[in-house]
């Protein structure tokens, strides 16, 4: 079973899951099958769509590009053991593989905590070189830095809804939280990178 | 009241409409027309987006895709023995229980496997003694060679 349902959060999402209109449509669904039943094709196609993707959030959340690609590695492996099982129109697959994802980020987030020696080292980004203007690199690394500075869940929902695109209800789902949860979270977030970020004039990089 | 939620849901979601609530989207685009002043709005969320998509996205590696893919399912390796169990199961009689139908065609299946182990065996035993008889040969004829040697 899908370790994460659509029914789950505060009462905004439990009426919108009673909706009729919103029956699960998997757009995963039919690729899922076909690796379940191990088809090769199948495969590669779940790894173009979903590889990448799964990298990108992980090193957004640990900016540790070798952690990153371990929990890449690994929420793909769970993925290969749950598709023979995968029961549609529970939840999405795409959904469940970005809980399955945070989770194993939340692990490594949660050691370094215990131990501070493992955290990487900070992101302090130092100003472009002084011979140029602000090159689209250096913009990537201040608003790297920029969101790897949030508190932990204000960067996850900003991850997850800007960057990953998952729509209000997806991304609660994968965070376990109620919508009403998620917006909090997100506002207070993309506040904080506007606060972070102001001397960048949108762009400014090139120049 | 409205606009604040204008507000609101521009500095939760961006600028982009189709990343917001879809319940309030099509409220969002008739306020937009009846107050093109809310555009600057947008606008202000915008300016963020744009920074956050330059955040740059990884590529995972030729070797990260190879490790994957190679702990990925693979295809059941006995399609024979599953084409046998069909066929077993189009020669059940009608009147079967569906049960019956997988019971016969697991023993036709099992005895399918038992013809193929035995094949394999049989041939092991004849590749075994064609093998002492070549060994024996060959013993002789090293015995003919120290005979003829001398």
């Amino acid at each position: 079973m899908p370790g994460v349902t659509i029914a789950i959060g505060g009462p905004f999402l439990k009426r919108e899951a009673e909706r009729p209109r919103d029956v699960i449509v998997d757009p995963d669904q039919d690729l899922i099958r076909r690796v379940g039943r191990g088809d090769p094709a199948a495969v590669q196609a779940l790894v173009a769509r979903k590889l990448p993707r799964l990298l990108a959030l992980a090193q957004r959340m640990l900016s540790d590009p070798v952690e990153a690609e371990d929990v890449a590695q690994e929420a793909m492996l769970r993925a290969w053991k749950q598709a023979p099982r995968w029961t549609p129109g529970k939840a999405r697959f795409d959904t469940w593989l970005h809980r399955v994802a945070l989770n194993l980020c939340y692990d490594r987030l949660r050691r370094r905590r215990e131990r501070p020696t493992d955290a990487p080292p900070e992101q302090v980004y130092e100003g472009p070189a002084p011979d140029r203007g602000l090159m689209a690199l250096d913009v990537g690394r201040r608003v790297d830095a920029a969101l790897a500075a949030l508190p932990d869940r204000q960067r996850e929902a900003v991850v997850l809804c800007h960057h990953q695109g998952l729509g209000n209800i997806e991304a609660a789902a994968a965070m376990e939280i109620s919508v009403e949860a998620l917006e909090s979270l997100l506002s207070r977030g993309r506040r904080a990178l506007r606060t972070a970020l102001a001397d960048i004039r949108p762009g400014a990089e090139g120049e | 009241m409205k606009r604040e939620r204008f507000e609101d849901l521009a500095g939760t979601y961006g600028a982009d409409l189709r990343r917001w609530p879809e319940a309030e989207r099509a409220w969002a685009e008739r306020l937009l027309a009846h107050a093109p002043e809310l555009r600057s709005v947008l606008d202000e969320a915008a300016a963020l987006d744009a920074l956050l998509d330059a955040s740059p996205a990884p590529w995972p590696s030729q070797a990260l895709r190879d490790r994957v893919i190679a702990a990925a399912p693979r295809p059941s390796r006995v399609p024979a023995l599953a084409g046998v169990a069909s066929w077993a199961g189009v020669l059940s009689p009608a009147g079967w229980s569906r049960s019956g139908v997988a019971f016969g065609a697991g023993w036709a299946a099992a005895a399918c496997a038992g013809v193929v182990a035995g094949m394999m065996l049989t041939q092991t035993l004849t590749a075994d003694v064609q093998a002492d008889a070549v060994l024996y040969q060959a013993s002789l004829s090293a015995l003919d060679d120290v005979d003829l040697l001398g």
